[in-house]
């Protein structure tokens, strides 16, 4: 940047942060309908049953209850999916999983349409099915779909990683497993549908991605785009799970067919039954390094659950894969990654998209490699880590914005301290304390694919700036950082603009908030839009201030001459003359990152334009007597090209963080068993550590204003810090997530730590 | 949610007429935190629930002839904040202390902890230690029940439908000098315990226990008193040793009580372990 920022960098009051705080917000289950119907979907509670017939006759005798829907009654194309289409909205030959919906009933109350569901009857001829991936795989398992049980098979291959095991000093290799998670979002998920005055479908929705929705259901009810209209709400948080379409279909079927408000809100219980959850991973992992600790080979292999359907699954399993060797360069790489089928709930996108489950392999390894070689666990990753000109595993040449190192710098007296003098200090003889650390690197955006964004900027003939942007904002601060970057370009204050979000009425498509895209991705198209728009204004500006375009700078709503600040038109002004010309005063910004395919044998290609990075250390306690654990620290230095709003940064930190302890030590979704927040356990704040965020900027030449992302990756390293903390505290490693009380106890045991207080 | 009929009764005497005529369809509330959940996933279906919480009767904590007496109605807050208790059930307190969340704390009471028959329920070993009673009203009188059989099996009352729990009767400790409770659970709070563990002794100027009270709870099907520890115990000198000793014998008391099940192969271990870490303070006098 030539000039200071005004706006970029700087932590303005957040967008709906006072509506939240007052309770004005109005999530879905708060618009007000006139005399909504009731939606409830009647859930099949079997793994896999051939469904033989659907009576509803008895349902549709209750009292209040107005429809019942089954398939048939679906007037397009029943089947849905965010990759691969293979989910229908209500079953018409079989069920593939407990929450597969039958049926769904709209009713004019609560009561009558949990009355109309038990007195739906289905005739079901149950079928074997098949819960282990891995079985799964084999030939005579039961199929989930016709077309076989393996959805995918994701390959990455550069040079001979069998012939670089032989040069090794070192070489490792182990199984990790990691567990199905729920995202346990706040606001469960929720919409509401109304005809509007167009005569379209309306439809209101908890969502991350309003334009994907509005698609599917155009596609579903058999309408011209312009018959359906989704707006997303408000919305509580989603961790990739508002991705899919969950209340969205149920809402626009109703609608098509009743033409009358209806609402579906989903209990706790049943957002936790029929939404996605995260993959759990079975990952067989080789790696090998020289005598000074320099990775030379891998190879692993992936086995990923997708459940009854695939919905994100082809894109974690191979996002797996190409994260596979964490962020270091490895000459040698063989990774195959399997997307799977099986009877289970399916499992969809959750913040990291099997990122975070494959870091906890590739960073146990490489502290492996350390404890053989008795190397620093700091030094070897330093030694390792990717810099610019390193060839990443899809052969991928990084030239700029390569962080890794200066976030393990960053932790360098931080671990120090730990070790040195934290760990020494005296505890009790139960109690063993441990140091770890945990790195990651994570491509922003989708992978090997197009995911554009666009976004427009309007000025109105009073100067008025509108942002209109399809990116949902989910509560991560995104409208406020678009907000900045439009601000930025045309020097006005961000919250003179006016924003128009995630309406398809009104709003283009910016892609899904997933991936940690929109602020590299939505905020160059908005950077490009706010761009064009101001070079019309400087245009204009040229002819009545006689001055030339590089002698102006905006600022307060006018352009100046900059050398002489009395010499100013305002915006206003400027606008009107625009219009009077004929010109436009409404601009579309698109912005596509460079990507090349990845090649399906090998996996050689350019994934992504550009990547996040980042390192925590953990600090733990274990009672070696009990299993239990305690972090109490983590410090994490995360690179994020340019912090546009460092409070909002820091705020993902801590929150990826909170979500990392989780998934290292307790969260684990079993289904069938697992009903609500009663039996799913989340850090509450007594679990969370004292956390020291530390933001790197490392700019990136394409992103706006040097900006990439850290929504996913806060959360990346923090598990495999735990886990290498642990295994420092107890001297013996935990191979299975989450780390929870029965596994530490039982390394407690295999270290001897637990017997050994007898002989104290 | 079910359907059913709220009474709140005025008075003690109104809420057992009522029990005596609807008790078997009649679910008692008094803080609402275990009830609702249960209300809500359909694993209780009353006819009415009976309000209990504003009742006088149910209040207060005092001590009178030389006995503890706490209301049923009390909350664990109230339990938390009581000097009294402080002084005579230093383990209650602190159970008080842990026990699930401060908002839960603010109105679940210990009528209600122990009434539910939960194997989990926090207060139960603290009450073991302190040999309490339940006293039990009904429109037939009052009655007395050791605490150990009030639940008659994992979530199993065996007070009658025209009963409900008036308060306990506790007795206070005595020249104790160490006293604690301790709960495992998959997080630091708000987290069903999967061990809890209350203890009192006097440990005499030789170093020897002269008194110990243990009770365990969440590993077997009711809270109970483990004698086998209590007497191991007793008029030793402890060391690290006697008390790994101990856990020992307390997780084969457990494993003799439930046989092995899934869960055996981590409280084996780890009932163990938290009996010489609760214990431990008895090695280490004056540390």
């Amino acid at each position: 940047m030539d000039n200071p920022s005004k706006f970029i960098g700087k932590n303005i009051p957040r967008s709906g942060t006072l509506e939240k705080l007052r309770g004005e917000a109005v999530f879905s289950a708060d618009i007000e309908l006139d005399s909504p119907l009731v939606l409830k979907a009647l859930r099949s509670g079997r793994a896999h049953a051939d469904v033989v017939a659907i009576d509803s006759a008895r349902a549709l005798g209750v009292e209040g209850v107005v429809a019942v829907f089954t398939a048939k009654d679906i007037p397009g194309k029943n089947l849905f999916g965010l990759i691969n289409k293979d989910q229908p909205l209500l079953v018409s030959d079989k069920v593939r999983s407990i929450a597969d919906a039958v049926a769904l009933v709209a009713a004019d109350s609560e009561a009558a349409a949990n009355s109309a569901l038990s007195a739906i009857e289905v005739t079901y001829r149950d079928l074997p099915a098949v819960f282990d991936p891995e079985e799964a795989m084999g030939p005579n398992a039961p199929r989930v779909h016709e077309k076989g049980n393996i959805l995918s098979v994701s390959k990455v291959r550069k040079g001979d990683a069998e012939r670089a095991f032989e040069r090794c000093r070192s070489v490792i290799e182990k199984t990790y497993r990691t567990s199905m998670v729920e995202h346990n979002y706040l606001e469960p998920d929720a919409g509401a549908g109304f005809v509007d005055d167009d005569g379209a479908l309306a439809v209101y929705a908890s969502t991350q991605n309003p334009h994907y929705d509005h698609k599917e259901l155009v596609s579903l009810l058999a309408l011209d785009d312009d018959q359906v209209r989704v707006i997303q709400a408000v919305t509580g948080g989603g961790f990739g799970s508002k991705l899919d379409l969950n209340v969205q279909g149920f809402i626009g079927l109703a609608l098509y067919h009743l033409k009358r408000p209806v609402r579906y809100v989903y209990s706790r219980e049943e957002s936790y039954l029929a939404t996605a959850k995260r993959h759990p991973l079975l990952i067989r992992m080789k790696t090998g390094c020289d005598d000074k600790g320099r990775l030379l080979a891998m190879k692993a292999t992936i086995i990923c659950d997708t459940g009854a359907y695939a919905s994100y699954g082809v894109a974690v399993a191979n996002r797996a894969a190409v994260h596979a060797t964490g962020p270091y360069e490895v000459e040698n790489v063989d990774v195959q990654s399997y997307c799977v089928y099986t009877n289970r709930p399916f499992c969809g996108a959750m913040r990291g998209f099997g990122t975070p489950q494959i870091a906890f392999a590739h960073e146990s390894q490489i502290d492996l490699h350390a404890k053989e070689l008795s190397a620093d666990p700091l030094e070897i990753r330093l030694l390792n880590a990717l810099r610019p000109g390193s060839k990443t595993s899809t052969g991928q040449t990084l030239t700029s914005s390569v962080g890794i190192t200066e976030c393990l710098q960053a932790l360098k007296p931080y671990y120090a301290q730990a070790v040195e003098s934290w760990k020494k200090s005296a505890v009790n003889g139960f109690l063993k304390r441990g140091a770890g650390i945990g790195a990651m690197w994570y491509g922003i955006g989708n992978t090997g694919v197009q995911n554009p964004s666009t976004a427009r900027v309007e000025m109105d003939l009073d100067g008025t700036v509108t942002l209109y942007t399809g990116c949902a904002d989910i509560g991560q601060g995104s409208t406020t950082t678009l907000s900045q970057i439009v601000a930025e370009v045309l020097g006005i204050e961000p919250h003179t603009i006016r924003t128009v979000v995630g309406d398809t009425k009104y709003t283009a498509n910016a892609g899904a908030t997933s991936a940690s895209r929109q602020t590299y991705i939505s905020g160059n198209a908005v950077k490009e839009a706010s761009e064009k728009l101001a070079e019309v204004l400087l245009t204009e500006a040229v002819n009545r201030l006689k001055s030339p375009k590089s002698s102006l700078v905006f600022a307060s709503g006018h352009v100046f001459v900059s050398t002489n600040p009395e010499k100013r038109i305002s915006f206003a002004d400027l606008a009107k003359r625009i219009r009077a010309k004929g010109f436009s005063l409404s601009w579309q910004g698109f912005f596509d990152p460079v990507t090349v395919p990845l090649d399906r044998e090998t996996g050689q290609g350019v994934p992504y334009a550009t990547y996040a990075f980042g390192a925590q250390m953990a600090m733990v306690t274990v009672d070696v007597l009990t299993g239990e654990v305690s972090v109490e620290k983590i410090v994490a230095a995360h690179d994020v090209g340019k912090a546009i709003h460092p409070e909002n940064v820091v705020g993902q930190l801590c929150g990826g963080v909170a979500m990392g302890v989780g998934f290292a030590l307790m969260e684990e979704f079993e289904p069938g068993k697992t009903v609500s927040m009663k039996d799913f356990y989340i850090p509450t704040c007594a679990d969370m550590p004292e956390v020291v965020p530390i933001i790197i900027e490392s700019p990136e030449p394409t992103g706006p204003f040097g900006a990439k992302g850290v929504g996913e990756p806060a959360l990346i390293p923090t598990a495999p810090a735990i886990l290498n903390a642990l295994a420092d505290a107890l001297g013996e490693r935990i191979w299975v997530l989450p780390a929870n009380l029965e596994r530490v106890m039982e390394a407690s045991i295999r270290s001897g730590n637990f017997g050994a207080v007898n002989s104290e | 949610m079910v359907n059913f009929a709220y009474r709140r009764p005025k008075s003690l005497a109104e809420a057992l007429d009522f029990l005596s005529s609807c008790g078997n369809k009649t679910k008692v509330l008094a803080g609402g935190t275990d009830l609702t959940v249960d209300l809500r996933q359909g694993s209780a279906q009353p006819e009415y629930v009976l309000d209990t919480s504003r009742l006088d009767e149910l209040k207060g904590i005092e001590l009178s002839n030389g006995q503890l007496c706490i209301g049923a109605g009390v909350t664990l807050t109230e339990i938390y904040e009581s000097a009294l208790l402080e002084r005579y059930t230093p383990a209650l307190q602190k159970c008080a202390a842990t026990f699930a969340s401060k908002q839960i704390r603010n109105v679940a009471t210990i009528g209600g902890n122990v009434a539910h028959c939960s194997p989990c329920a926090d207060t139960l070993p603290p009450l073991l230690i302190h040999e309490a009673k339940a006293i039990l009203a009904s429109n037939k009188g009052l009655r007395e029940t050791p605490i150990e059989d009030v639940a008659s099996g994992p979530y199993e009352s065996s007070l009658r439908p025209d009963e409900i729990i008036l308060r306990f009767i506790l007795k206070p400790s005595k020249d104790i000098n160490f006293a604690d409770f301790q709960k495992i659970g998959r997080r630091k709070a708000l987290a069903t315990a999967r061990i809890t563990m209350a203890f009192m002794a006097r440990q005499d100027a030789d170093r020897k226990i002269s008194f110990l009270r243990f009770a365990l709870g969440a590993c077997t099907p009711t809270p109970q008193r483990i004698a086998l520890v209590e007497d191991y115990l007793a008029c030793r000198v402890p060391t690290v040793q006697t008390l790994w000793e101990a856990g020992g014998l307390l997780a084969e008391s457990v494993l003799e009580i439930t046989g092995r099940r899934p869960s055996a192969s981590y409280k084996e271990p780890a009932v163990r372990g938290l009996s010489v870490r609760m214990l431990y303070p008895l090695v280490h006098v004056g540390a």
